[in-house]
């Protein structure tokens, strides 16, 4: 080994080129674009004009569509609610503070008015500007009713028989909008459920290609656009210019790099305009000189950034680079608590964000469940039996302890789901749910009790058998013996369904857990029928229920009414199918169908998962969290 | 060696068929469906047929086959991610640079490092540099990319403040390598894994070398021991590191999926997991496509350089 022992000086040189790469990495640390600093302690101060307000994006999540009119797969909160909203605002804003009222202030119209027994409907225009100095008219509702009626298949919040197709007529004159229904409706359930999904489009958008002459679209009469066929095939001139305009539209839409230098999308009504755009997610903007609302923002730039992942987030806000983030579950090191029915308390914030951050719980206007395959032909074709049993799905449920899963798995950053129509945040819609309270609360005793009564031999721990087909409902012999899927991944919601098994287990009820993917729990959730060969599923949890946008007004006709295409469960009851067309149809407020969901249980009610925000110390009004996800960073203003 | 080429060429092409075939099956085969996974749980089965028929998702899988590689063919076209609102090419051309910054260079980071190391640990085989090295190589080896990329945030970019917490932000490959100081920890915690893997395969190659019959011959002949070290040992030794080499080249455009997540940059790595986690149908397929290309030419380049580094070696 003389030789290679010799060799030290070669060694050396070798060691040159190893030192050299680790010099290199440290002069790039001494050198290259540093970071800006954090944000300082202060919480209060003076109110100073301008400034930044970086936002942090969903963890992949990056906005990726501007045109108002978007398909389903575009409708997301990081879309809507976090980027066209700013520009483009709907003819009806929806969130006041924290709630999901109608919120006329910040809307381009007056209140609806309607007569004629609720089937007219006069909205008249606040004659707000675009910017490019023109008027958002009571014409500018119609172009986006025209374009309604040609591509409503590829319009998000499209359901057969809602809007456009319950109208007989829509006409424009002057500031005045006037809507012909065909039929009578609730006046809440239309102006949150219909009047909602209307965003207003500046006539410099009727075109089908950059500086030609304007289309027929954006001009013409309701009664022009004729379309014909279930695939709605354009039937005329007027009609056939939408679908043009449409294209057009949609088509540049795709060019996401051009969103912020694309002409079209610079006329907006909103209060801020874009400047800066990149597939990554990265946006900015600026306020919009012309914007005619009641609050003009204060902010020089607002931007948003994009995340992969929770870690790559809290480390931004470690570092002072967030303003407005949300703080991953697994770094929340306090436990919040809970004050009267659905304030929230946080707990002490994370050390590492403590001095810069206040933390604020968040809120969601959103029913949390899963279903029960109504027509199961899962456990020998008994299961869909068995869940039709009220008492079976009363027992299921009152072995969900909502108020300790929150507690344990949430970190109190929950509230609890006991119905269909959403309590919390305190709202009008909720009055005789909120005073039934949660009907099946914790109880093991009485879980036991109930499957006993109905001749079930209980055997905690173990698997039920029915002794007593009669009282059971399900053959006899048959063994409580459930499948529930939900989707894996997280390691919360591994917990709740860990914990809720062994919950059911109390009371010999066995449930098999399974995980799949969100698309494939989606893709076995539809409603089915016995004699189909693919309604052998029995529970899916896809993790969210149902959140109530851009239907604002929880009235539940997609969700229990019989047939509704996401009744998933295919849940079906002659009241239920009465309350819910009594306050769609009829005069009927929510609170008998409130309270009837809750006690009938369609479905297995979950609790909420809230996000616990981050929110810079000196940067003012940002609270409430509204519970439709809105945010309007023209009420944002930072302090000295 | 041109026959040669075009046999191997030939065969990739098969290769690469081959496994886009297998994978747009594959893809058909899962549950729930694209339509499903794109439109969300308000997706009515009006929406569900409407968004088929525009996607082509209601015609036969041949039919859809078909379409797909007449797609590719005619217009150079992978497909359209909706998850993106963006062409699945336009996608893969966008963080194919991202990914080679991030990767190549800590691929080149490692070589840098691993290839004196392995060198070093052979000259002072079993003595305490050695073992040091050693054990330091498993630690490398061992520890979760995730842990090494927070444990350095916290201290080099939250704590001291010297380093950036994320990756470079930019769209741009300039603009990524104009802000070092952002490169840094990405590519040290990277690197880390790759130095322990290659300087382990850089000591056993080296040791190997060091008792060859040619190595005698040059020491009996007088050759300096820098020259038997430089000239000798180690061009031989590097043949196995350039297969290595060659077979990381679809790491280098796969992505690094942990680093990306953890550092907040969005390369291959993040691309192709998400197309898979979110059955992302057209963008799974696109960049399956594209890691098996690069596989067979990485194979490709390993096969032709071992001719290059070894004159034994020729291929006919």
């Amino acid at each position: 080994m003389q030789s290679v022992g010799s060799g030290t000086r070669a060694i050396r040189g070798l060691g040159v080129l190893a030192a050299a790469a680790i010099v290199v990495l440290t002069l790039a640390a001494c050198g290259g674009g540093g970071s800006s600093s954090g944000s300082n302690t202060t919480s209060s101060g003076t109110a100073v004009k301008g400034g930044t307000a970086y936002f942090a994006e969903g963890t992949q999540a990056a906005p990726n569509y501007i045109f108002p009119f978007a398909p389903l797969q575009y409708f997301s909160t990081t879309n809507f609610q976090d980027f066209i909203n700013l520009m483009y605002r709907p003819l009806y804003w929806f969130g006041q503070g924290a709630g999901p009222n109608l919120n006329l202030s910040l809307s381009l119209a007056n209140a609806p008015q309607y007569s004629n027994g609720g089937k007219t409907i006069k909205i008249t225009m606040k004659n707000y500007k675009w910017s490019n100095g023109e008027s958002v008219t009571a014409q500018d509702v119609l172009f986006w009713m025209n374009l309604m009626k040609v591509e409503k298949l590829n319009w998000a919040g499209y359901a057969a028989g809602t809007i456009p197709d319950d109208l007989s007529s829509v006409t424009a004159s002057g500031n005045t909008v006037t809507f012909q229904l065909k039929s009578t409706a609730n006046s809440n359930w239309y102006t949150y459920n219909e009047l909602s999904q209307i965003t207003p489009l500046p006539m410099a958008w009727d075109v089908t290609k950059a500086g030609q002459k304007p289309a027929l679209c954006g001009t013409a009469e309701w009664s022009q656009v004729q379309v014909a066929g279930s695939k709605v095939t354009p039937n005329s001139a007027a009609a056939k210019s939408c679908s043009a305009v449409y294209s057009y539209l949609t088509g540049q839409a795709k060019h996401l790099s051009s969103y912020a230098s694309n002409p079209i999308w610079a006329i907006v009504d909103g209060p801020f305009r874009l400047t800066h755009f990149d597939t990554s997610g990265n946006v900015t903007m600026v306020p919009n000189k012309k914007y005619s609302g009641p609050v003009k923002p204060k902010l020089a730039k607002f931007v948003e950034l994009p995340f992969t992942s929770d870690s790559a987030e809290f480390n931004a806000l470690a570092a002072g680079k967030v303003d407005v983030g949300i703080l991953p579950p697994t770094d929340i090191t306090s436990n919040a608590t809970t004050t009267g029915t659905c304030g929230i308390k946080p707990g002490a914030n994370n050390p590492r964000l403590a001095a810069n951050y206040n933390l604020v719980a968040g809120n969601a206007w959103q029913a949390n469940y899963f279903p029960e395959n109504f027509n199961s032909t899962g456990n020998g074709g008994q299961a869909g039996k068995l869940f039709q049993q009220l008492y079976f799905r009363q027992a299921f449920q009152i072995l969900v302890d909502q108020p300790a899963y929150i507690s344990h798995i949430d970190h109190g950053y929950g509230v609890p789901t006991y119905g269909p129509v959403p309590v919390c945040p305190t709202n009008s819609f909720a009055a005789s749910e909120l005073k039934l309270g949660n009907p099946y609360a914790y109880n093991p005793g009485k879980a036991k009790q109930l499957l006993t009564s109905h001749g079930w031999t209980v055997k905690p721990g173990g698997t039920s058998v029915c002794a007593n087909a009669a009282k059971c409902g399900v053959a006899a012999g048959t063994k409580l013996d459930v499948n529930l899927q939900y989707v894996g991944g997280s390691p919360f919601e591994d917990q709740l369904m860990q914990s809720q098994k062994s919950s059911w287990a109390q009371a010999g009820i066995h449930v098999s857990l399974s995980t799949g993917t969100f698309d494939t729990v989606l893709g076995n959730a539809v409603p089915c029928d016995s004699s189909s060969s693919n309604c052998s599923w029995q529970m899916e949890n896809w993790g969210g229920g149902w959140i109530f946008s851009p239907d604002y007004y929880p009235s539940g006709e997609d969700l229990f009414q019989t047939g509704a295409s996401s009744n998933s469960g295919s849940y079906s009851d002659k009241k239920m199918d009465s309350l819910i067309h009594g306050s769609t149809v009829g005069n009927e407020t929510l609170d008998e169908y409130g309270v009837y969901g809750a006690q009938q249980l369609p479905v297995v009610w979950q609790p909420i998962t809230l996000t616990a925000n981050e929110i810079n110390k000196k940067l003012q009004g940002v609270t409430p969290i509204n519970a439709l996800t809105n945010i309007n960073p023209e009420n944002w203003y930072f302090t000295k | 060696m041109t026959g040669y080429l075009i046999r191997r060429i030939a065969q990739s092409v098969v290769v690469v068929f081959g496994v886009v075939l297998l994978t747009f099956i594959l893809t058909k085969i899962i549950p729930g469906g694209a339509a499903r996974a794109a439109l969300g749980p308000k997706a009515t089965p009006l929406k569900i047929q409407v968004y088929n028929d525009q996607h082509h998702y209601n015609v036969s899988i041949y039919q859809q086959f078909w379409i797909y590689i007449w797609q590719i063919v005619r217009h150079g076209s992978l497909g359209y991610s909706d998850k993106y609102n963006q062409s699945v090419r336009s996608l893969i051309d966008e963080r194919i640079p991202k990914t080679l910054v991030l990767v190549g260079l800590s691929t080149i980071f490692a070589l840098i490092v691993a290839i004196p190391l392995g060198v070093l640990q052979v000259v002072r085989r079993n003595k305490p540099v050695d073992y040091i090295v050693t054990g330091a190589s498993f630690v490398g080896y061992a520890m979760p990319a995730f842990l090494l990329g927070e444990l350095l945030i916290l201290w080099f970019a939250l704590d001291l403040h010297w380093f950036s917490f994320e990756a470079p932000q930019s769209n741009s490959v300039w603009g990524e390598l104009s802000d070092p100081r952002a490169l840094v920890l990405p590519i040290f915690s990277l690197a880390v894994l790759t130095i322990a893997g290659f300087s382990r395969y850089m000591r056993s190659s080296m040791m190997e070398a060091l008792t060859e019959d040619y190595i005698r011959t040059a020491r009996a002949k007088g050759a300096s021991p820098r020259r038997v070290l430089y000239r000798h040992a180690l061009r031989n030794a590097l043949i196995p590191i350039i297969t290595l080499l060659g077979l990381t080249l679809p790491a280098i455009i796969g992505g690094a999926i942990i680093t990306e997540t953890v550092f907040n940059y969005p390369g291959m790595g993040l691309l192709t997991t998400n197309a898979a986690t979110q059955n992302d149908v057209p963008l799974l397929i696109g960049t399956t496509f594209v890691a098996a290309i690069a596989t067979v030419i990485g194979n490709l380049i390993a096969d032709l350089l071992y001719a290059v580094v070894d004159p034994r070696v020729r291929y006919a």
